[in-house]
C-alpha cells in the first residue's frame, strides 16, 4: 500500500467503494479494488483536454469514489449510488458534466467508443488524449481486437489503453500475454508489474513517447479485491456481492490498518 | 439510390461535422467524397461492431458520422452497439444501408434483411427513415442527419417512379378514398399505387398512404392514419419486410382500440431460402400489383 497522504487517499477511496456497495446492497467490489491505483494515477496526471473512458463499467464505484476524491462528485452524490433516480449506478451512465464520458457495462463497448473519441480529437486538431481502462476478462471480446487493429491502422497515438490485468479470466479463458498481443496488433505496449504502485503507473502511462505514431497500451498487473485479503483470496465468490455489516466493519479495519508498503 | 447517396453525401460534406465510415463496402461509390474530404473518410474494414461504436465516439466528440455497409451487417450484427452506444447514449450517428429485404436475393439469407426495421423500432430514440426514390433520400437525409439522434436510412435497390413530397416525421397521402386504407412503404408504393388505381376503376376507392419515416411519426401523421382507418375499417399494409415488426405492426400500434380488418403483405415470418431474383421474391411473397389488388377487393368485401 502507498504511504503518506496518497496512501490515506487510496484507503479512503476503497472505503467509499465499500460504503456505496454496503448501502445499495450490490456492486462489484473486487473489480473496483483492482483499479483504484490506476484511476488515481490517471486523474492525478490527466490534462485539461484529456478524457477518460471506463470500458469495464462494473468498476463504476471505483470511478465514482475517485471522481469524488478529485472533486468532480460530492459525498452526497455518492450516497445516492444505486438508488432510484440516482445519476450513479452499478454501471456508469454518461454524464460529461460530472466527468463520466460514456455509459458502459456491456463489455467491449467503451474501448471502441474511446477510440472514436480519440479520432474526433485528431480531426479537431485541438490536442488532448483519450485514456481507456479495459479488463483482462473484457479482452475476451472480439471488439477489443477489432479496435486494436483499427487504432493501429489509423495511427491513433492519441489513444492510451490501460489493461487492468487482474486475473479475472484464470478460470475461464485466460488472455495470455496481453502486452505481446497488443504489440502484435501494432501497438506500443509496456507492462507495470505491480499495478497498485501509483508512481510506477504514472511513469508508464504518461511516459514520453516522442513521435511514435502507434497507439499505446499499458498492461497493469493487479489483484482483484486488492486491499481485503478475503476478497483477494476468493474474488470469484466476491465478484458481485455486498458485505454484511460484520464483514464491512472487518474490511474497513483491514483497509485502514493496512501496512503502508506494497 | 446509391448515386444519390454519393451525391447527397458529397454535398453535406461541406458540413465539417460530417465524417464517413465504411465497412469496406461502397468505397468506389463514395470516391468523390474521399477525394474532397480525405481526412473525414475512413474505410474501417470488416469490423462493423467496432465501426459502429467508434462512430458513437466520433459523435460524442461533436461529429455527425455516416456509417455505411450492407443492411444485415450494420443493423442485425451490431444491434447491441446500436442499442448501447447510439440509442442509450443518444449519439447522432447516421446509419445508411443498402441491400435490405431481399435486394440481394441470389446471395441467400445471410445477405437478406427483412427484420432490420422491426428490431430497430424497439430501440428508444432510434429514428428510421425509408426513402424509395432518389429525391426522397436527398430531402430526408438533409433534414435529419444533424438532428443529434441516431438515424437509420434504409436505401432499397429498387425505386418507385411516383411524384412524392416527403417530410421527415410525416406520412404522405397519395390517394383519397373511403373503402380501404392502403399503407405502403418502400418501392412497393409503385404496386400499391397501380393496384389502387385499378381498384378505383372498379369503383373501390382507396385511401393510399406512403410512409417514409417509420419512426418518429408526428402526432398529426398518427392522427391522420388513425382517422383513415376509423373511416374505412379496412387496412392493407405493403412492405418489403417481415410482417412482424414492420409498418403493419406500426399501424396496429397507432390504431390500437379501433376495430379494423388488416391484411399484411410482406415476408411471412420465414427465411427466403430460394435464391433467384428480386422480382421472383416479390411474386412469391405477394408483393405484386395483382396481389395487392386482390387484397383490396377481399378487404372491401369484408365487414370490419
Amino acid at each position: 500500500m502507498e504511504k503518506g497522504d496518497r496512501g490515506s487517499a487510496l484507503k479512503k477511496i476503497r472505503v467509499e467503494v465499500l460504503n456505496m456497495v454496503r448501502a445499495a446492497g450490490e456492486g462489484h467490489v473486487p473489480s473496483a479494488f483492482s483499479v483504484i491505483e490506476i484511476l488515481y494515477a490517471l486523474y492525478s496526471r490527466m490534462g485539461e483536454r484529456d478524457r477518460f473512458f471506463l470500458s469495464k463499467g462494473h468498476a463504476s464505484t471505483a470511478l465514482y469514489a475517485t471522481l469524488a476524491h478529485f472533486g468532480a462528485l460530492n459525498e452526497r452524490e455518492l450516497q445516492t449510488y444505486g438508488k432510484y433516480n440516482s445519476a450513479l449506478g452499478g454501471h456508469p451512465h454518461r454524464n460529461e458534466k460530472k466527468g463520466i464520458m460514456n455509459s458502459s457495462g456491456s463489455l467491449g463497448h467503451g474501448f471502441p467508443v474511446a477510440a472514436g473519441y480519440a479520432l474526433s480529437l485528431r480531426l479537431k486538431r485541438g490536442g488532448g488524449r483519450v485514456f481507456c481502462l479495459v479488463g483482462d476478462g473484457e479482452c475476451n471480446e472480439g471488439t477489443i481486437w477489432e479496435t486494436a487493429l483499427l487504432a493501429s491502422h489509423l495511427k491513433l497515438r492519441e489513444l492510451v489503453c490501460v489493461v487492468d490485468n487482474n486475473g479475472s479470466q484464470t478460470r475461464a479463458v485466460p488472455s495470455g500475454d496481453l502486452a505481446e498481443k497488443f504489440r502484435s496488433f501494432g501497438w506500443n505496449a509496456v507492462e507495470v508489474k505491480n499495478g497498485h504502485r501509483v508512481n510506477d503507473l504514472e511513469n508508464a502511462i504518461f511516459a514520453e513517447r516522442g513521435d511514435d505514431e502507434r497507439p499505446y497500451c499499458v498492461v497493469a498487473h493487479t489483484k482483484k479485491g486488492k486491499g481485503v485479503r478475503e476478497m483477494e483470496e476468493n474474488h470469484f465468490a466476491w465478484h458481485h456481492r455486498a458485505p454484511t455489516p460484520e464483514e464491512y466493519e472487518r474490511f474497513v479495519k483491514e483497509i485502514m490498518g493496512s501496512p503502508e508498503e506494497a | 439510390m446509391r448515386k444519390q447517396f454519393a451525391k447527397t453525401l458529397l454535398e453535406t460534406g461541406a458540413d465539417e461535422r460530417v465524417a464517413v465510415l465504411l465497412g469496406d463496402l461502397g468505397h468506389f461509390l463514395l470516391r468523390d467524397f474521399e477525394a474532397r474530404y480525405p481526412s473525414r473518410f475512413f474505410n474501417m474494414g470488416i469490423a462493423e461492431q467496432s465501426m459502429m461504436s467508434m462512430a458513437a465516439g466520433l459523435a460524442l466528440g461533436g461529429f455527425f458520422p455516416v456509417v455505411h455497409s450492407i443492411t444485415p451487417f450494420i443493423t442485425e450484427r451490431c444491434f447491441e452497439q446500436i442499442k448501447d452506444d447510439l440509442c442509450y447514449q443518444n449519439t447522432g450517428v447516421n446509419i445508411v444501408s443498402v441491400g435490405s429485404a431481399f435486394d440481394y436475393a441470389a446471395l441467400g439469407c445471410t445477405h437478406h434483411s427483412y427484420d432490420d426495421i422491426g428490431i430497430l423500432r424497439t430501440l428508444p430514440r432510434m429514428q428510421i427513415v425509408y426513402p424509395a426514390a432518389p429525391h426522397e433520400f436527398d430531402i430526408l437525409f438533409k433534414e435529419a442527419y444533424a438532428n443529434g439522434a441516431p438515424t437509420y436510412f434504409r436505401l432499397p435497390e429498387h425505386i418507385h417512379s411516383l411524384s412524392t413530397h416527403p417530410k421527415f416525421g410525416e406520412v404522405e397521402q397519395m390517394r383519397e378514398g373511403n373503402v380501404v386504407t392502403v399503407i405502403a412503404a418502400g418501392p412497393q408504393l409503385q404496386n400499391a399505387w397501380e393496384a389502387a388505381e385499378e381498384a378505383a376503376r372498379a369503383g373501390v376507392l382507396c385511401d393510399l398512404w406512403y410512409v417514409t419515416t417509420i419512426k418518429p411519426l408526428s402526432a398529426a401523421s398518427e392522427k391522420a392514419i388513425a382517422a383513415s382507418v376509423a373511416k374505412t375499417g379496412k387496412v392493407v399494409t405493403v412492405e418489403e419486410h417481415s410482417v412482424i415488426g414492420g409498418i403493419g405492426d406500426l399501424i396496429a400500434l397507432i390504431c390500437g382500440g379501433e376495430r379494423f380488418t388488416h391484411v399484411r403483405l410482406g415476408v411471412n415470418d420465414k427465411f427466403l431460402e430460394c435464391y433467384g431474383t428480386y422480382e421472383e421474391h416479390c411474386k412469391a411473397n405477394g408483393l405484386t400489383k395483382e396481389n395487392i389488388l386482390k387484397a383490396i377487393h377481399d378487404s372491401a368485401g369484408r365487414n370490419r
